[in-house]
């Protein structure tokens, strides 16, 4: 029995087409010419599949993260709430919660709308935690109500990530699946620091955006406070001989509380005789900038969907109150994951930034508000 | 609580057919450089070029069979160091230890071995890991 393609080359050998040395060549040859009909017929297919991959592959970490979170918020209630009953059809029912924003179509009053909706979904989740751990204390309750809304982020981003991902291996839509390739790194870090934030509430860490309280916390250690709005405190000090209402969230639970509520019944209660207002918060960093760092500015350092800044901007505007920030910069990362020894090195400089500014845009005798924004977790006062 | 989270991460997902890719190019690849020796024993002419190929066809395959078996994924979960530093508000006394549930900046704890007043915290941080610290490096 003949080899039938050797007898093949050996026929158009005899006929001169081609040498025995030359076949090798030809098959090359041969198969560069299939390669490149495929790639321009299949070429942006394969493109897909390569892109579709890749994003496979942080949709398969992306699960396991979002696993990891909802195991983690279980065993947590279990542990510190000690439940008669297994929480966890509750907690799965509460990862699936939904927040419908108010109507924009008609803007008057939104602020107020927004407000009121963010007060019952505050009210909804508290009681949610409430039911499911019975034992836990207060602190620990409002830790509680922390990890299950980065365990809810984490199974959010999941489930949004992987609606895009079949939705570009349906449509095969190369504009669908490139952009979400392009924006997966950004996706994996910020789901990363959610991952560190679960790990830090859980424990009951400050955080890197508490790094206003913490300075608010430094300046009224030791002196006398009282709740003024909600879970809000405020204390009258003395800094550099001015009189100074120095707030920040109850803590050391991971509070925001009303800051602007705060500020803004100080300054009736004072009838607008206040100076100056000093809020002091984290402020996202550059690359390149490092974490720590202090800068000054001038405005409402209030992050957030708004409803505060809005109500500072407003009482500051009635009664013409200068409105100073001071801020501590860090990594979008760094602001929900333990804070860094940086970060609180950076709250040493803020204070003395504070005392700076108040010796030179004031008089001794004065009256100044000084507020620290943020997550109280972690830092008492 | 933490016991959970400091399990070693679920595996990286490694595809089956890329390992068989990769398994079958080590395979073909010392083939190749088998077929080079014997060559070179009956003839004894070196082909310099297929060498180069076959060893860095070994090269490549070695390394990417070593990735595989890479560290386990990252998921972010992992325990970080986190150090809670006491002072004394009297005296001079400082003292760092390992963080404990419960602790929380300005909680007062322990007595001062020095002056026997409270101490409290006044620190909890963690220590940025080697490679965040690499990163936050650059040369502009």
């Amino acid at each position: 029995m003949h080899n039938p393609i050797a007898t093949a080359v050996q026929v158009l050998a005899t006929l001169g087409m081609f040498g025995q040395e030359d076949s090798l060549g030809w098959i090359f040859q041969l198969i560069w010419i299939l390669v490149f009909v495929a790639f321009m017929f299949y070429g942006q297919r394969i493109q897909i599949t390569i892109m579709l991959k890749e994003i496979e592959g942080s949709l398969h970490k992306l699960r396991l993260m979002r696993n990891r979170g909802r195991g983690i918020a279980i065993a947590n209630i279990k542990e510190l709430g000690k439940p008669n009953e297994d929480p966890t059809n509750r907690v799965d029912r509460f990862l699936e919660h939904v927040d419908i924003g108010p109507v924009s179509l008609d803007p008057v009053g939104i602020i107020q709308r927004l407000e009121h909706i963010i007060d019952v979904r505050d009210i909804r989740f508290k009681d949610e935690v409430r039911t499911m751990a019975p034992e836990a204390d207060e602190t620990q309750m409002i830790n509680l109500t922390n990890v299950l809304e980065a365990a809810m982020a984490l199974n959010q981003i999941y489930k949004i990530i992987r609606h895009f991902y079949l939705q570009g291996k349906k449509t095969l839509s190369i504009y669908i699946v490139m952009q979400l390739q392009m924006i997966m790194p950004l996706v994996m870090k910020q789901t990363l620091a959610l991952a560190n934030a679960l790990r830090a509430f859980t424990l009951g860490h400050p955080i890197g955006d508490g790094v206003g309280a913490l300075v608010a916390a430094k300046l009224m250690h030791g002196s006398e406070k009282r709740e003024i709005a909600k879970d809000i405190i405020v204390s009258d000090v003395t800094v550099e001989g001015r009189k100074a209402y120095v707030l920040k969230a109850k803590g050391p639970g991971g509070n925001l509380g009303k800051p602007g509520e705060a500020i803004k019944q100080i300054l009736e209660e004072n009838e607008g005789k206040i100076s100056m207002a000093i809020l002091i918060d984290a402020q996202q960093k550059l690359e390149g900038e490092n974490p720590g760092d202090v800068s000054e500015g001038i405005g409402v350092a209030i992050g957030g969907p708004g409803v505060e800044k809005y109500k500072v901007e407003e009482i500051a505007t009635k009664y013409k109150v200068p409105l100073n920030a001071v801020l501590i910069k860090e990594d979008i990362g760094d602001a929900i994951s333990t804070m860094r020894k940086e970060i609180i090195d950076g709250a040493e400089i803020a204070v003395e930034r504070i005392k700076q500014l108040i010796r030179e845009k004031t008089k001794e005798g004065d009256t100044v508000i000084i507020a620290g924004i943020g997550n109280t977790m972690g830092i008492g006062q | 609580m933490g016991k959970p989270a400091q399990r070693i991460p679920a595996a990286r997902r490694i595809s089956s057919f890329f390992m068989i890719l990769v398994f079958v190019m080590l395979i073909l690849s010392v083939a190749a450089m088998y077929q080079v020796i014997e060559a070179y024993r009956s003839a004894e002419t070196l082909d310099f070029t297929n060498i180069v190929l076959s060893l860095s066809a070994i090269a490549i395959s070695v390394y990417m069979l070593l990735q595989l078996r890479a560290k386990p994924l990252k998921l972010g979960f992992e325990m970080q160091e986190v150090s809670t530093a006491i002072e004394c508000q009297k005296c001079d006394y400082e003292n760092t230890r390992e963080f404990k549930r419960g602790d929380f900046i300005f909680k007062r704890v322990e007595q001062c071995p020095k002056c026997d007043e409270d101490t409290i915290i006044s620190s909890i941080y963690r220590k940025p890991e080697e490679k965040e610290k690499k990163k936050e490096k650059p040369r502009f």
